[in-house]
């Protein structure tokens, strides 16, 4: 499985459009990390957005999550406003993982 | 039946059937329902009107501050208080930061502006610091300002920066008057007037005060580490030289129309260029400030500040450089160096202030020597000049209510 995290807007909108994604591979990872990702993604992937946009927010971030496994991608995207709290802690796992 | 009181008819009749009275053959039916109809339109304005009296009465919160704490969570609801208007200083530095950026924010809008606090009624102010764990950003929630620690890495504590606090805050001034939409050309109006803002309380706040000559023009010069070679987020004086480097990448921002970066209107997109295309009118702003000198929060922060109220949601660059000629002319005299100063800024980032607009300054200047030779064919030409005027004061104003018209839901 692979999980793709981009980061779009904020204050450094700038910066943040010539940074490439990071790109997590689980079979890189050892198992306990591994089967800690799978289940955080299965429950990002489950959980809808916590509120709707208001429209109203500025330079908010929004995150876009894709994950390929087995010939499927699934396209997660949620913002600041918006995100569930486990698309938030996905998100923050794969923010601390380091780079590639 | 009908005496001069008609107390039947002045309490509970419908307005249908005093409307068919109206019609009646009977003149003192006719009179009776009229003046029943009169009064209770009065009375229907002086409840208007007082209802209007008495919110006006209501006492301005002017802007009292509440600086809450995240504790690295994403939880609002769950932030504790760190720091209230008239509370004790705290001992964590981004609640007092925080608490005095938005002290400042407030007090330059009084000052500067007259404006009582982000909506003109003494909306309170609330901001949240140590949102989210390593969070790189600081934003506007609609209501509110959110601010990250950063991640130490790249950058740190955005309560550092003055300007940011401004910039955020601004936001919410943008959306009480223009309502600018947060796309494309709207939206990159929206992000430039939180710069120009933002720079303004930084210039306005500073110990001494800044003229614009004095200022560095800078956005988020403060909140990066220090081992990143980045001179800030944004630059208003050189739009694309912020920052160049093998970690953050080049500058994306444009400092003239024919380099205007086209970009999807999606969230990858930035909302079609929203924080890149603001480039241009940071510009436009930093060279008027330049052509008329002082201080830029004077004759070029009041001018912006008039044409950003007489936006509407959908003001794109041509329609605001418009607005911003007409005020400066409005209020500092046509053809005048504050009226130069904007035409020539615009100028020099590819925008041409309408024609219309300025034959109508022109013809206005032409008039003045004109005035003192008293023949009929001199004021022939100058009720012309007075009629293009009206005319294209007209033309703006249909233009901004189609234009209002296009931005209501049907």
């Amino acid at each position: 499985m692979k999980v793709i995290l981009a980061q779009h807007g904020g204050q450094a909108a700038g910066i943040n459009l010539n940074r490439p994604p990071k790109v997590i591979d689980s079979a890189a990872l050892d198992e306990p990390k591994a089967a800690e990702l799978k289940r955080l993604v299965a429950a990002a992937s489950s959980a809808p957005s916590s509120a709707a946009s208001s429209g109203k927010a500025r330079d908010e971030m929004s995150y876009t999550i894709t994950i390929q496994d087995q010939g499927r991608e699934t396209v997660l995207s949620q913002s600041d406003t918006t995100m569930s709290a486990d698309f938030a802690k996905l998100r923050a796992w794969l923010q601390r993982y380091p780079k590639n | 039946m009908f005496s001069n009181h008609c107390r039947c008819i002045n309490c509970i009749t419908p307005p249908h059937i005093l409307k068919k009275l109206l019609e009646n053959s009977d003149s003192r039916i006719r009179d009776a329902a009229l003046r029943t109809l009169l009064t209770t339109s009065r009375l229907r304005g002086e409840r208007t009107i007082r209802g209007l009296l008495a919110s006006a009465a209501l006492v301005s919160s002017q802007g009292r501050r509440t600086i809450s704490d995240c504790g690295n969570s994403i939880s609002l609801p769950a932030a504790t208080i760190g720091r209230t208007e008239e509370g004790p200083t705290s001992t964590d530095e981004s609640v007092n930061r925080a608490f005095v950026g938005l002290g400042k924010t407030r007090e330059f809008y009084k000052e500067a502006l007259d404006r009582d606090s982000l909506d003109g009624n003494g909306m309170r102010l609330n901001g949240y610091v140590h949102y989210d764990a390593s969070y790189n950003n600081a934003f506007w929630d609609g209501s509110q300002m959110i601010f990250g620690d950063g991640d130490d890495v790249l950058f740190t504590d955005f309560t550092k920066s003055l300007d940011v606090i401004a910039h955020e805050l601004t936001h919410g001034v943008t959306e009480f008057t223009a309502g600018l939409r947060y796309h494309k050309q709207s939206g990159a109006l929206n992000e430039s007037i939180s710069d120009v803002f933002g720079s303004l309380v930084k210039q306005w706040a500073a110990t001494p005060k800044q003229t614009a000559d004095q200022a560095d023009w800078l956005i988020g010069a403060e909140v990066f580490t220090p081992d990143i070679g980045a001179d800030a987020l944004r630059s208003m004086k050189n739009p694309g030289k912020a920052y160049n480097n093998s970690t953050l990448g080049r500058d994306p921002q444009p400092d003239h129309m024919s380099k205007y970066v086209d970009m999807p209107d999606t969230d990858a997109g930035d909302h079609g260029g929203v924080h890149i295309n603001s480039g241009i009118p940071n510009k436009a702003f930093y060279l008027t400030s330049i052509g008329i000198g002082g201080y830029a929060w004077q004759a070029p922060g009041q001018i912006w500040y008039a044409a950003l109220q007489a936006s509407t949601s959908t003001t794109d660059f041509q329609e605001f450089a418009d607005t911003t000629y007409l005020k400066a002319g409005q209020m500092y005299g046509s053809q005048g160096a504050e009226q130069q100063a904007v035409l020539s800024a615009w100028k020099e980032v590819g925008i041409r202030v309408s024609a219309t607009l300025v034959l109508a300054g022109t013809t206005a200047r032409m008039r003045r020597p004109m005035a003192d030779i008293s023949n009929g064919r001199d004021e022939d030409q100058a009720d012309v000049a007075r009629k293009i005027e009206q005319l294209t004061g007209q033309l703006a104003t249909l233009s901004k209510q189609v234009a209002n018209l296009r931005s209501k839901p049907h």
